[in-house]
């Protein structure tokens, strides 16, 4: 009698194990990628490892204020603004094109994302994307009369590799190799090549609300101050917001890599803010 | 003399489970629905997976919560990111058994885990078995707060609280 019981108990074991053994024969070898690693295109000025998905297109406006330390009769610098609006467009999940002009600097960007490779869950641990913009300088009918203008003159480049991790849930951390090239530099013994190294993340606070900070190093050459921004990214269903603090107002790379003139220990501390929606042209 | 009985008769089951006629399914299709007045949400997932054991009337099914498509891209990012947290619950299973089969239409009863909690629950639904596949289709209702499924008030776009579940899939005997 014991000897049923206990062929029993091992029948009942083994049609229970059976359940498990079922599912593991739908195991699937497949590649978990790891998503969303930033809420927004960009981690506060620099481009991020996120691109609009396909038929999304996303418009941006972007907001720079003066410095905090203008005063009170510029109002700590809300007076004097400067916008850059943008449109994003995902052609494919993996490659994405922009249009943007900047207010002051009066320049127009374009720019291309593709992504590369994608982080893979206990497999490939990065997710990279290549960033290529062209900039045009605006200028007016009577520059365009000097014998000396050139067109070419106008341009200048970037050239980026965005290479970004998600660590955990909360933290990601990029680093961004970014190669600027101006078709024409102020001085003869300027290089007309300036690399420099961004390194940023973000680390979310809430499921909404994440803290974003960026950091460009000018590798050779250095002809300005280093850019350093904190931000805070706030979702709220269709809308991104992001709110920061930077020591450059300048929302496009040669500006604000190579000709950031401010210093955040001399308080020139710009404040300003990108709100991005997005609309779902084809599905 | 009854313990050499059941000695034999285990000893058959047992050889049966050996020989157990499994059918197996990875493209089947999965979709829900949510209706409010404002807005229809709805998904489709063309991955899952099933297992049916017809010897022991085991019935599992398993699926990736990131191989929803969501019409609009936002939708799948709050859907992964804020509502199922597919990355730290990446998959959806249920375990269960085929307790009564009339007419093809079947009951099946089981544990469906999805976002990390299990509950048990009872579906009805069509189940076809001829001599080398079954065909399974069933709808069900599942409720978010069942799930520990929180939708804040303030969004964008409404989600009902119950969510109309359809399941569709073909399963091959496995030779």
């Amino acid at each position: 009698m014991k000897k049923t019981i206990i062929l029993s108990i091992f029948f009942c074991s083994f049609s229970v194990k059976a359940q498990d053994h079922l599912l593991n024969l739908l195991s699937q070898d497949k590649p978990i990628y790891i998503s969303y690693l930033f809420k927004g295109t960009k981690v506060v000025n620099g481009q991020s490892v996120e691109l609009p998905s396909k038929g999304v297109l996303q418009f941006t406006i972007q907001h720079r204020f003066g410095t905090l330390n203008s005063g009170f009769y510029n109002l700590y610098g809300l007076d004097n603004s400067q916008v850059r609006l943008g449109f994003d467009y995902g052609i494919k999940d993996f490659l994405a094109v922009g249009l943007g002009r900047s207010s002051t600097t009066k320049t127009i960007d374009a720019n291309s994302k593709l992504r590369i490779k994608r982080q893979i869950k206990d497999g490939f641990p990065v997710t990279i994307v290549a960033n290529f913009a062209t900039y045009v300088k605006q200028w007016q009918y009577t520059d365009n009369q000097l014998d000396n203008f050139l067109f070419t003159n106008q341009l200048s480049f970037a050239q980026q590799l965005l290479i970004a991790s998600k660590i955990n849930r909360d933290l990601t951390l990029q680093i961004s190799p970014t190669l600027i090239h101006y078709n024409l530099v102020e001085t003869l013994d300027e290089p007309n090549d300036k690399y420099s190294l961004g390194i940023g993340g973000r680390y979310k606070i809430t499921k909404r609300i994440s803290v974003n900070a960026e950091y460009f190093h000018q590798l050779n050459d250095k002809i300005n101050n280093n850019v350093l921004s904190f931000g805070f990214d706030i979702e709220t269903g269709g809308h991104v917001f992001q709110l920061h603090l930077s020591n450059s107002s300048a929302m496009i790379m040669p500006a604000f890599i190579t000709k950031n003139t401010g210093n955040w220990l001399d308080g020139d501390i710009y404040f300003g803010f990108n709100i991005s929606r997005v609309f779902t042209l084809y599905k | 003399m009854i313990v050499n009985k059941l000695a034999i008769f285990l000893f058959l089951m047992l050889s049966v489970q050996v020989n157990a006629q499994i059918f197996t399914g990875k493209n089947g299709e999965i979709n829900f629905f949510s209706e409010t007045p404002i807005e229809d949400i709805s998904a489709v997932n063309n991955k899952l997976s099933a297992v049916f054991d017809a010897s022991t009337n085991d019935l599992v099914f398993q699926l990736n919560i990131t191989d929803f498509k969501f019409p609009i891209a936002l939708m799948q990012e709050h859907f992964n990111e804020n509502y199922l947290e597919s990355d730290l619950y990446p998959k959806s299973k249920f375990i269960g058994r085929v307790v009564n089969i009339m007419d093809e239409q079947a009951t099946v009863w089981g544990d469906l885990t999805i976002h990390g909690i299990t509950n048990s629950i009872k579906v009805v639904g069509s189940f076809i078995k001829s001599k080398n596949s079954v065909s399974i289709n069933s709808q069900f209702i599942i409720k978010l707060k069942d799930y520990n499924i929180k939708i804040p008030k303030i969004v964008m776009y409404k989600i009902a609280e119950e969510i109309e579940v359809k399941v569709n899939i073909e399963l091959i005997e496995l030779k």
